[in-house]
């Protein structure tokens, strides 16, 4: 993959906010930072971990990333942490919590932290924290999910861990628990060059749509998103089986799965039990490199839907937004701070409110690409790569000054 | 005309920290507001303006928005949004002023809970010079033209009340190097609730260029006297 140039990104943003960048980058050029997640491929976290990385060294910043190991329990444990910590009902045993702290264990054995910062992403690899007294770094947990209303088993287990950091970082204020250590919020946020977002040409969507078997002259609904429950792939079809009644359309549901989310494959077996007698159904496993792909998908959407049940800030809402897509969305995780109801798209919470807003919208064509544009306008101003780097050093910063409101530098 | 000391755009970056702070409903809410530091009562009193740069008079304080679209109390929404900065130079002054209208609704009303609580958060500020020195009008305007709208935003908002300056930076400056009290009075007279922040700019600069041409008009019209 071809990396970006920080100055590419000039032209998606106010010519004073790039130099504003730079003037930041200035102020924290030389420090060294290291990254720390579960996963290479597949999930928000590694898809934007391999974007920022490179931009944080050429803006001065010796930035790393590594990826902690882990076998196949450990990656089942952690799906159970990941489900407990938004909410969902999971069986957490002995046994579990000590497979997480032998993983831990093994490698912390084989990594070392001689950093300015360490960013610790998500609860996969939070038990690091042990090498804290080991080094001079600041820790930051970075937590990219809802931990609003977890189960308190997993919480208090993961606490001990969380509770040792210099600072935690959530994605909005509603989705922190209480820590003793400072708490800020940073939007995730997308990269307009990487090859799920980059413009594509119209023949670039068409041949996607061939191999597919999408009929471009048709309405498509499209759903991004890994096959998970919590992204709720039944009630999509559910949605568009109401919206069938009244509209032509086909829908695609197509995501890829990640190596640290053994229950995909369940729910990808349901989802194909559940659209086997639809040839408008379209349910698409897609590989970790899909990503020209999932753009051609969402640029080709006549709506994209996104019926969480529960979300992390949804980046695939983030994605078709800066689409100047019409967006149908559950109203759950950091969708509303994405999707303002009726200006940069439509909130919903149930299956017959998603097909309701989704039939408005195939009528109203004029409707719904006004909402696109305002939904573009909205991304460039608050979800791109550019205000997420600009954050992290600010971040950066602010540890270097406890306790400070005004930092003057 | 030149001045007697320069105009140095600075410009604010800022780091949003949740304070861990929740109200569920307006008792709640208000006990909250009571204790809340000037930080709090900044960031959300003036976030909407850094935020919403695209969306004119769609929000005004976040305190207003929850209680419209959380609680549904529509008539105290109103009088929360109606509470305007530019009255105020002091933080403290604009809690007790939400504080007094809050306990006015309670004295009346019981505290409706609202769907979604209210997470109270903080403003790290992160200060740094833009490198943008300026001497005169123009030289001002084509600045203020060029730096971002952190930089007005720091000048026209941060400086007065999180500063404690109590007039904003540029009519200060406009007082002290050029005397003009009457355009130092337009620009801190400027509504910023009804301007997008791009807008709030170009208006800052029109008001400076109408000056800057009547101080021309002025020197040619005294040169020509004495000649």
């Amino acid at each position: 993959m071809a990396k970006n140039t920080i100055a590419e990104y000039a032209k998606f943003i106010r010519p004073q906010n790039f130099d504003e960048l730079m003037l930041l980058a200035g102020k924290v050029a030389g420090r060294s930072l290291r990254m720390v997640n579960s996963t290479a491929v597949g999930g928000g976290v590694a898809e934007m971990l391999t974007r920022v990385v490179p931009l944080y060294n050429e803006l001065g910043i010796k930035a790393k990333w590594d990826v902690i190991k882990g076998n196949n329990p450990f990656f089942g444990v952690t799906k159970t942490f990941h489900n407990a910590l938004h909410g969902l009902e999971s069986e957490v045993t002995d046994a579990m919590l000590k497979i997480y702290e032998e993983a831990t264990a093994a490698n912390l054995a084989e990594l070392s932290f001689d950093e300015d910062v360490v960013i610790i992403h998500d609860p996969q690899p939070a038990g690091l924290i042990a090498a804290r007294e080991k080094t001079k770094a600041k820790w930051v947990w970075r937590c990219h999910i809802d931990t609003s209303h977890p189960q308190p088993a997993v919480w208090d287990f993961l606490k001990k861990y969380i509770g040792r950091y210099d600072a935690a970082v959530f994605s909005t204020p509603w989705f922190a628990r209480e820590l003793p250590e400072p708490k800020y919020f940073i939007y995730p946020a997308i990269d307009p060059l990487a090859e799920k977002n980059r413009e594509l040409a119209e023949g670039e969507i068409d041949a996607v749509l061939r191999r597919y078997q999408l009929d471009r002259s048709r309405p498509l609904l499209v759903q991004i998103s890994r096959f998970d429950r919590l992204k709720d792939p039944l009630g999509v079809i559910e949605t568009y089986r109401l919206v069938k009644k009244h509209a032509d359309c086909q829908l695609v549901l197509a995501g890829g799965g990640a190596v640290d989310d053994p229950e995909g494959v369940e729910v990808l077996n349901q989802v194909r039990e559940a659209a086997k007698d639809d040839p408008d159904i379209h349910v698409l496993l897609l590989p970790p490199a899909a990503d020209l792909e999932i753009n051609a998908l969402q640029r080709a959407a006549t709506v994209v839907i996104q019926k969480s049940l529960r979300e992390g800030f949804g980046l695939t809402v983030t994605e078709a937004l800066w689409k100047a897509k019409p967006v149908v969305a559950s109203a759950v995780g950091g969708i509303p701070l994405q999707v303002i109801h009726n200006f940069t798209g439509l909130l919903v919470h149930s299956v017959e409110g998603a097909a309701y807003q989704i039939r408005y919208l195939i009528n109203n064509p004029e409707a719904a690409r006004k909402m696109g544009e305002y939904g573009r306008e909205h991304v460039r101003e608050k979800f791109l790569i550019t205000r997420k780097l600009r954050n992290y050093m600010v971040l950066l910063i602010a540890l270097d000054h406890p306790g400070r409101d005004v930092i003057q530098l | 005309m030149k001045a007697k000391t320069p105009f140095e755009f600075y410009t604010s970056s800022q780091l949003v920290e949740i304070t861990g702070q929740k109200a569920g409903d307006l008792k709640e809410f208000l006990e909250s507001v009571k204790g809340l530091d000037d930080s709090s009562i900044f960031y959300h009193v003036h976030h909407a303006f850094r935020e919403h740069q695209f969306a004119p008079g769609a929000y005004t304080n976040d305190f207003a928005h929850w209680v419209e679209t959380e609680v549904g109390e529509h008539a105290l929404a109103e009088r929360l949004a109606n509470i305007n900065i530019k009255d105020y130079t002091e933080l403290a002054a604009v809690r007790s002023r939400i504080v007094e209208i809050l306990e006015a609704h309670l004295s009346r009303n019981t505290a409706a809970a609202a769907k979604h609580g209210f997470y109270f958060c903080r403003n790290i500020g992160i200060i740094m010079k833009t490198g943008h020195l300026t001497w005169d009008y123009e030289s001002f305007c084509t600045a203020l033209k060029r730096v971002g709208l952190r930089s007005l935003f720091f000048h026209f908002f941060e400086a007065r009340l999180r500063l404690g300056k109590k007039s904003n930076d540029f009519s200060s400056w406009i007082k002290d190097n050029f005397g003009n009290e009457e355009l130092a009075r337009q620009i801190e007279a400027l509504d910023p609730y009804i301007y997008t922040m791009d807008q709030l700019r170009d208006e800052i600069i029109a008001l400076v260029r109408r000056a800057s041409r009547q101080d021309r008009i002025g020197g040619i019209l005294k040169w020509l006297k004495i000649r």
